[in-house]
């Protein structure tokens, strides 16, 4: 296996090529690239988060799309300072995703998951009958901050790596351990005097507040937001860069979401394939890819050593 | 009296739509343990063929009736055989695998959606009326198109229920669906009965499409809303329990027609669910549901 110095090593390295990447685009089409791979990489880890306890939440669409509608009420309409309306919506989803998942996470499985995708339903509903926040056409005119528009790209990507860095800290530390142990026997965490529900409750509301963020995000990169941005689909693409990049590990969803937003690019020039696209590449993925990316490449890093020890004998 | 005989007929109509479809959702849950998300597309499949053969058969020779039977025979025929076909290369290895099986069906819906829409188009397609006429039961008012469908539908529903009730095949479904393993150490043969559950399943949700062809106005992703009230109803009955997709789906309908009537559909989407998760709060496994 990779030793923790180089591994630590070339974080660093990607992290600093990815922030420099972002410096040099300028607010072309590159920026937007940039920017959406960043955003759909951030969904992805926080999507993954909730997989920790073994659940699929497709409530994430919904979170994300509440960052997203509360960031536009500050800044568009209400004219607050673009951090407070990070900030803002970042809570907004924190407390939603507290009540919401307090009902639900008693549930588990496929009740869950059909919870999820019915709440961001709803949620996307609620918007389109709302007329201050434009209904069915949605909001227009989110700006980022003016100092910012020029480096808008650099300031998402470098969000985007700490909320990672976070993620990964929460992951690797004991409460990430507990949330492992839940997915694999929420009995016997149960046991040890763990409180599993409260626990779950916690892990849906910090993957929540990064979607948040992630909604916030992409409403002032794309200026307009409106409530079809936020519907079941986000949440079915998100799940496809998962599966592509591979579960076990967070550079899964990292891999899964550059490659697929990047190839999404190609394949949309060809028409309108979006479906099909994002479709085949679940179905592929988990026909033929159990542990997607990361699985190859670790299968990969595993197999060499290996023939190295048989050689020597 | 009148209001309460038109809610009455509307429910009834929706219900019947929404049972056959629960109907083979929870049966695949029950004998496969698989949320199948791709379970709205047979119902938009058959939908789509009989928008293609109906118009195509047309002629005065042919009387209306006898081209919609042709046409929706063939296309419950095609349909099935994608059942097959999806059954054996895809949900087959993921039997009993939930999260793996639910993404798959995803993959699988999303997929098999933009192939509808890129080979029939995204025009909304309005067959012609089976039969012309009006009819007053109870007070209320139905096309006699409608009513005569949403009796067929319920009887399709009933036998069904009488299928899984009383017969060996039905026996072998209930006993798969307890207890997987207990029911081969009684030498029931899982695999067949998996796939017959699965074919039963495809069947009932290309027999809703069937029937509900000459009254829907058809587009690629008709199933998607067809589905997500599905779901609702099982969730609410509690996920393989036959009486409980029976029970949600009238629920689902009553609420739809009552709250359509009073306030707007979209609040009674609302309605439906915040009383999926008070049920769920009360009931976590739904109302039917064990444990």
């Amino acid at each position: 296996m990779v030793s923790t110095r180089t591994s630590i090593a070339s974080v660093v390295t990607l992290s600093a090529l990815a922030l420099g990447i972002s410096l040099f685009t300028g607010t072309g089409f590159a920026a937007s690239l940039v920017i959406w791979v960043a955003i759909n990489v951030l969904l992805a880890a926080s999507f993954r988060f909730v997989q920790l306890i073994g659940e699929l939440n497709f409530a994430i669409a919904g979170f994300v799309g509440l960052g997203a509608y509360v960031s536009g009420i500050c800044t568009a309409k209400l004219g607050l300072p673009f951090a407070v309306a990070l900030i803002s919506a970042a809570l907004a989803a924190t407390l939603l995703s507290l009540i919401v998942g307090f009902i639900t996470l008693r549930t588990k499985g496929p009740y869950f998951m059909l919870i999820s995708f019915a709440f961001t339903e709803v949620l996307r509903m609620i918007y389109t009958q709302i007329e201050y926040i434009g209904g069915n056409s949605g909001m227009i005119g989110i700006f980022p901050p003016v100092l910012l528009t020029e480096y808008y790209p650099t300031f998402i990507v470098a969000i985007v790596l700490l909320l990672l860095l976070a993620l990964y800290q929460l992951e690797q530390s004991d409460f990430g351990k507990v949330l492992v142990a839940i997915r694999n026997n929420d009995a016997i965490v149960q046991t040890v005097g763990i409180n599993v529900h409260l626990t779950k409750v916690l892990c849906l509301a910090i993957s929540s507040f990064v979607a948040g963020i992630g909604g916030a995000l992409l409403a002032h990169a794309n200026n307009v937001i409106s409530p079809g941005d936020f519907s079941f689909l986000l949440a079915v693409y998100t799940l496809a860069y998962i599966k592509v990049g591979g579960e076990s590990h967070i550079a899964g969803p990292i891999l899964g979401a550059s490659i697929l937003t990047l190839l999404a690019q190609v394949a949309m020039g060809f028409g309108p394939y979006e479906h099909i696209f994002y479709g085949s590449a679940i179905v592929i993925a988990v026909l033929l890819m159990p542990d997607g990316l990361v699985g190859i490449i670790r299968k990969f890093l595993k197999l060499a050593p290996k023939t190295q020890v048989s050689s020597r004998h | 009296m009148e209001i309460f005989g038109q809610l009455f007929l509307n429910s009834l109509q929706i219900s019947a739509a929404y049972i056959l479809f629960s109907l083979g959702l929870t049966l695949i849950f029950g004998v496969m343990k698989v949320v199948n998300f791709a379970h709205g597309e047979f119902f938009g499949l058959v939908l789509l063929l009989i928008a293609i053969i109906v118009p195509w058969l047309n002629s005065p020779a042919l009387p209306l009736v006898l081209n919609y039977a042709l046409a929706g025979t063939a296309s419950i025929l095609v349909t099935m055989a994608c059942g097959w076909f999806l059954y054996h290369f895809a949900f087959k290895k993921f039997q009993r695998d939930m999260v793996g099986s639910f993404v798959l069906s995803v993959g699988l819906s999303l997929l098999i959606q933009g192939l509808f829409l890129e080979f029939f188009g995204g025009v909304p397609i309005k067959l012609p009326d089976l039969i012309e006429g009006n009819m007053h039961i109870l007070g209320g008012a139905i096309t006699t198109q409608r009513f005569i469908l949403t009796i067929i539908a319920l009887i399709v529903a009933a036998t069904m229920c009488w299928l899984i009730a009383a017969t060996k095949l039905g026996k072998a479904l209930r006993a798969v669906a307890e207890d997987h393993e207990a029911a081969m150490l009684q030498g029931i043969p899982y695999q067949k009965i998996a796939l017959y559950g699965f074919l039963i399943a495809t069947f009932l949700a290309a027999i809703a499409g069937a029937l509900l062809a000459p009254v829907t106005v058809i587009s690629a992703n008709v199933g998607s809303d067809f589905l997500i009230k599905g779901f609702i109803a099982i969730v609410i009955g509690g996920l393989g329990s036959i009486p409980g997709s029976i029970i949600g789906s009238i629920l689902i309908a009553v609420i739809e027609s009552v709250g359509g009537y009073y306030f707007d559909p979209s609040l009674a989407t609302l309605a439906m669910f915040v009383i999926t998760m008070l049920v769920l709060l009360a009931r976590p496994k739904g109302i039917m549901g064990n444990g």
